[in-house]
């Protein structure tokens, strides 16, 4: 079980956006930070083959991104940095049931997963609501399940605590603690990847400190100059 | 923003399974085409007007969902007027707009999800024959259904942007960059739709 680059890296013209890098994420918590346009959520997207590398390769769990993309999308599940962007259904329990379609499964198989996994992360009182009627914490909550309820292996968020106010933090980060998945989480939100067994630290398309999360978030605030 | 033209009710309408709606639409379409006789399109009209404004809409929301296509189709019949005369502008008229009020019924009552569930039904058939992937028609209508409110609360948005800013509203101004951020936005959400394994098989 483990996410494998082999001297992967991006470029979208002639711009690098990731630099080669080669390494193995087998830690079931990875926080990746940076400053914008550090390459952060490129490597990311490299991991669930929503970008495909220009050069090398990536592979999770035995998977290649680029020769089993659509398996892959199966083993990594991806939260958008703005949660709305994901919620194709404009009803909870719609958008929910949205990523079972086409699974051949029934429609009573379809609504038994969609009220577990309300259940699970304690939105059930949300399933008739409308999306755009949701909190902040609400949506992001409603995102991860979206994306639990078709059983992936890894999660990676996006940014997960953008713009939610101290309680909601709390709500998603400790709705991400209490996940099973490996995980792995971009952000900007240094506390929610404080505790984390590894942190990897990005600047100009590079990695260029990975290791645990107390030395990186130093290495980071240094890079930062503040 | 998020909307959706769904209306929740639990009118005779809303009842009434998806598949007899778009059946009755499909037909109506056919049938209207082939009559002229404003004594079988006034009280079409009407009662299709009836059918509408009897689903709790209110007033304002109500016209204002026709009111752009209401526009058109008055163009049209301005040019038919002008071209052919009075009766065959009448007829026009009535006969879309009952066409319009009946579409725009089912889609007030009607779910994107069923609609996309019913959708992809029906052209199973079609699918068995190799010549389309049913689930991927009715994602792309379901998408279209979606996305009508969401591209009017932009392009409201752009016109809010244009007076806090002072400036004039003209179309270029207006319609690039809405065009830009629906495009932008659409790539987003296809990477979403992908990202989610809706399309895996």
């Amino acid at each position: 079980m483990a996410i494998q680059f082999t001297d992967s890296s991006v470029r979208f013209g002639q711009k690098t956006a990731l630099h080669p890098l080669s390494l193995t994420l087998a830690e079931r918590r990875i926080g990746i930070i940076g400053l914008n346009g550090s390459g952060k959520t490129t490597f990311a997207r490299l991991i669930n083959g929503l970008v495909k590398p220009t050069e090398g390769r990536v592979t999770v769990n035995g998977l290649d991104t680029v020769a089993d993309d659509r398996a892959v999308l199966g083993e990594a599940g991806f939260i958008f940095q703005n949660p709305q962007h994901q919620l194709i259904m404009p009803i909870v329990r719609e958008d929910i049931a949205f990523g079972l379609k086409n699974r051949g499964l029934t429609n009573a198989e379809i609504a038994a997963k969609t009220n577990a996994v309300l259940a699970r992360f304690s939105v059930s009182h949300l399933a008739g609501r409308r999306v755009h009627e949701l909190s902040g914490g609400e949506t992001q909550l409603v995102a991860i399940a979206s994306v639990v309820v078709t059983g992936p292996k890894i999660l990676i968020l996006d940014e997960p605590t953008n713009q939610l106010d101290l309680k909601n933090r709390r709500l998603v980060a400790a709705t991400i603690d209490g996940l099973e998945q490996q995980v792995l989480v971009i952000s900007h939100d240094l506390g929610l990847v404080d505790g984390f067994e590894r942190v990897l630290l990005f600047h100009e398309g590079q990695l260029i400190a990975d290791g645990q999360a107390d030395d990186t978030i130093r290495r980071y605030h240094e890079v930062a100059g503040c | 923003m998020l909307r959706s033209l769904y209306i929740e009710g639990n009118t005779p309408f809303h009842r009434l399974p998806v598949r007899v709606k778009l059946i009755t639409l499909m037909t109506a379409s056919i049938a209207l085409f082939f009559v002229s006789s404003l004594q079988i399109l006034v009280p079409t009209f009407v009662t299709t007007l009836c059918l509408y404004l009897a689903l709790g809409l209110p007033w304002r929301e109500a016209f204002g969902r026709i009111g752009w296509i209401a526009f058109a189709i008055a163009i049209v019949a301005l040019a038919t007027w002008y071209f052919n005369g009075l009766h065959e502008a009448l007829a026009l008229t009535f006969r879309l707009m009952a066409l319009v009020l009946l579409a725009a019924a089912i889609t007030a009552t009607t779910t994107i999800s069923a609609f996309m569930d019913e959708i992809t039904v029906m052209l199973q058939p079609l699918e068995r024959l190799g010549l389309m992937r049913a689930a991927d028609v009715s994602l792309a209508l379901g998408l279209v259904l979606r996305f009508v409110p969401e591209i009017l609360d932009r392009y409201e948005n752009i016109r809010e942007a244009h007076r806090a800013r002072g400036l004039p509203i003209r179309p270029l101004t207006l319609f690039v960059p809405l065009i830009i951020l629906t495009l932008k936005d659409a790539d987003t959400i296809a990477m979403a739709i992908d990202a989610r394994g809706f399309r895996r098989q």
